[in-house]
């Protein structure tokens, strides 16, 4: 087998592949960071992709404090996991608008929760980047009140927060 | 010297099994699904490299820094193999990087097996491709694919390049 071929050959095209992905991922909207944050501690992990709308001043980076603003009861809990998930179990009172189903369940939500309503939103954990997507959506929607709880179901569950 | 009938058997198998393995239409066909599964698997990955890069995270077995590097550069590499098994460009060679890939993948979902250990953020950008067993069953099928393609001794049909010969 002609083994110094193959290699010399195999290097042009992981050297074409390479090239090509560094260009387009320069070029693209949705490239990505070379290096993301994938560290859970400071908060929710990304990629930290040129299309992230990540917004640390929204995030309530600890369960305690959701629950407080929880028992105000000032604010709306809105789950951006899909509704199976919600179905299985969510924060007490909170409403389903899951990211995959937005379109479908936004024009109700609407008509029902006004552009000043303060809403938090959450997902499963701090893995989960989709309340931050759903809180992206819902400013674009009029929605300026939006708070993002990142530690999310699991967390919420965890402490034995009331859940249904 | 005599043959045993039972030897004659296994000789005979293994003449038919040889003669499968250089069979040059076995060689495209295995090329192209090769070929089309690796650009289709690559396609969403280049469309959207922020949610593979969340699913790298969730192997939960590479440092950091090398997250977002792989999930930038490793869909280019199964597209432009998989460009190359379908055009016939250097097809032993990137026989050989898909098989590298495969194998990889192999020893990932195995690895993460033994230990029980899946990822699920119950986000809609890691959502599950399927069992890893399943998975592990289906790369073995594509690994032996792969490695006729990169052993196959005969004429290739179909191709641009490979091995300095032009065809």
């Amino acid at each position: 087998m002609e083994w110094n071929k193959i290699i010399k050959e195999m290097m042009f095209l992981l050297g074409i592949a390479t090239i090509s992905a560094f260009t387009v991922n320069f070029f693209s909207p949705k490239g990505i960071a070379l290096v993301g944050q994938w560290d859970e501690s400071p908060g929710v992990v990304a990629s930290k992709a040129d299309s992230d709308v990540f917004n640390g001043e929204l995030e309530i980076k600890d369960v305690k404090t959701a629950k407080q603003i929880y028992d105000k009861g000032t604010a709306v809990f809105v789950d951006a996991r899909s509704l199976e998930n919600f179905k299985n179990g969510h924060i007490k009172n909170a409403k389903p608008l899951p990211l995959n189903q937005f379109d479908n369940f936004i024009k109700a939500f609407k008509k029902k929760y006004p552009a000043n309503t303060f809403i938090v939103t959450y997902c499963s954990e701090r893995t989960c980047d989709d309340s931050h997507k759903l809180e992206q959506l819902l400013f674009d929607h009029g929605y300026i009140n939006v708070s993002i709880f990142i530690d999310g179901y699991q967390a919420w569950k965890a402490e034995g927060y009331p859940i249904e | 010297m005599v043959i045993k009938p039972g030897k004659r058997r296994v000789t005979q198998l293994n003449n038919k099994l040889r003669h499968l393995f250089n069979n040059g239409w076995i060689e495209i066909a295995f090329r192209w699904i090769l070929g089309i599964t690796f650009i289709y698997a690559s396609y969403y990955k280049i469309l959207s490299p922020a949610d593979f890069a969340k699913m790298v995270y969730g192997y939960n077995l590479f440092p950091e820094v090398l997250i977002n590097l792989i999930a930038i550069v490793l869909p280019f590499v199964e597209l432009i193999s998989g460009l190359c098994l379908i055009l016939g460009i250097y097809p032993r060679s990137a026989a050989l990087i898909i098989n590298g890939l495969l194998l990889a993948f192999i020893i990932i979902l195995i690895i993460n097996i033994i230990r029980g250990y899946e990822f699920d953020c119950g986000c809609f950008s890691a959502e599950k491709a399927g069992s890893p067993k399943m998975m592990v069953a289906r790369d073995i099928i594509y690994l032996m694919m792969g490695l006729q393609v990169f052993l196959f001794n005969g004429v290739r049909k179909g191709c641009f390049i490979h091995l300095g010969r032009r065809i």
